[in-house]
């Protein structure tokens, strides 16, 4: 557990100051951020047709209101938690890269939710919308994370990693 | 014995909504040892740019010693700097504890709450401080920076943290907090999937 937990911290922090180099932000992360927002807008237009995205924006013609999605919103950091929780714990290759790649959908998915419920609050309630943005969906992500984490060692064969000491 | 996964997910999501409620209502009395605790910080590791750390409900301010503008021949230097930061911010990753604590329904579930309020707190200074430490770096101009005095790789470090104890310690923190102290639940939970997987129950 101890080798876990220790793995954990130093892969959280090598991923998210990589996440922080001006490479990661200009290739990976901007990148990223507007392909969220313009996902976002395509599933939006198939019941809101008057909805854009620019850049990171996500914009409604008809009403003028507009989110930007910013960094902690675009789920990269929720992800770089995820990735250092599943290379950390002790299981084969294989069940790591699956592990990452069902992980990373559920998350990046649940995000997705995030942003066009957030679009949606701010258009019907801003005291809503700020309290849901700044505290509850946060939690609810990193919930996510630790869920999809704890299914992914649930799958894993038995081992010693967890057990009480 | 563990919940299944879906009785898990269950209670965490039934737990969630009351926790964040009392969280929000209890929020000036949790936020006074974080003022306490941020003041302490201050004191010992900022002293020379922050004068000290007041509470207003939920918010604090924390008042520093730098004058918002310098001194000219035709002006006087007007009043010092002071930032008004929520630690809301910073701490609602408690409300997650506390619904994953009651949802996984292990013995001593207030003693682990009290000690991961302990342990949370110092995050929340951590990112209180990062913040004002970034506000004073960066955000209210030269004049105030140049007062500071702050080196190059000072500022980097003053942009990491504030980074990190914006984007990742306030969630993840609480998430470690819970499988720290949760391993029996969680060994539990994960045997009960390894004999599924090896075709048992």
């Amino acid at each position: 557990m101890v080798r876990f937990f220790l793995t954990f911290l130093v892969v959280l922090a090598v991923l998210f100051g990589f996440e922080l180099t001006p490479w990661a932000q200009d290739w990976f992360v901007r990148p990223w951020t507007d392909a969220l927002a313009a996902i976002s807008a395509d599933i939006v237009r198939w019941f809101d047709p008057q909805v854009i995205a620019h850049g990171n924006i996500l914009r409604s013609s008809r009403n003028g209101f507009a989110v930007a999605i910013e960094a902690g919103c675009n789920g990269v950091e929720a992800t770089i938690v995820l990735v250092a929780a599943v290379l950390a714990f002790p299981a084969p290759w294989w069940r790591k890269l699956v592990g990452l790649a069902v992980g990373i959908l559920a998350v990046q998915g649940l995000n997705i939710v995030r942003v066009i419920s957030l679009f949606y609050l701010g258009q019907w309630n801003f005291d809503a919308f700020e309290f849901a943005h700044r505290y509850v969906w946060q939690a609810l992500i990193m919930l996510d994370v630790l869920i999809v984490w704890l299914l992914w060692v649930r799958t894993l064969p038995r081992g010693p990693a967890l057990a009480p000491a | 014995m563990a919940a299944s996964p879906g009785r898990f997910i269950l209670r965490v999501a039934a737990w969630l909504p009351p926790a964040f409620l009392l969280w929000y209502i209890a929020a000036p009395l949790l936020a006074w040892p974080v003022a306490l605790l941020t003041a302490a910080v201050a004191k010992i590791g900022f002293s020379s740019i922050i004068e000290g750390v007041e509470q207003q409900g939920r918010m604090l301010t924390i008042v520093s010693t730098l004058k918002s503008t310098l001194a000219s021949t035709q002006n006087a230097a007007s009043g010092v700097l002071s930032v008004d930061l929520n630690p809301g911010l910073y701490s609602f990753g408690f409300p997650m504890l506390v619904a994953l604590t009651l949802a996984a329904r292990q013995p001593q579930m207030l003693r682990t709450l009290l000690l991961g309020y302990v342990v949370l707190t110092p995050f929340v200074s951590w990112g209180l401080v990062a913040e004002f430490l970034k506000q004073v770096a960066f955000d209210a101009g030269p004049a105030v920076a140049s007062q500071a005095g702050f080196t190059p790789a000072q500022r980097e470090a003053i942009a990491f943290a504030y980074q990190f104890g914006t984007l990742i310690l306030p969630a993840a923190a609480p998430a470690v907090f819970w499988v720290l102290t949760h391993r029996r639940f969680l060994g539990e939970f994960a045997n009960r999937g390894a004999d599924t997987l090896a075709g048992g129950q």
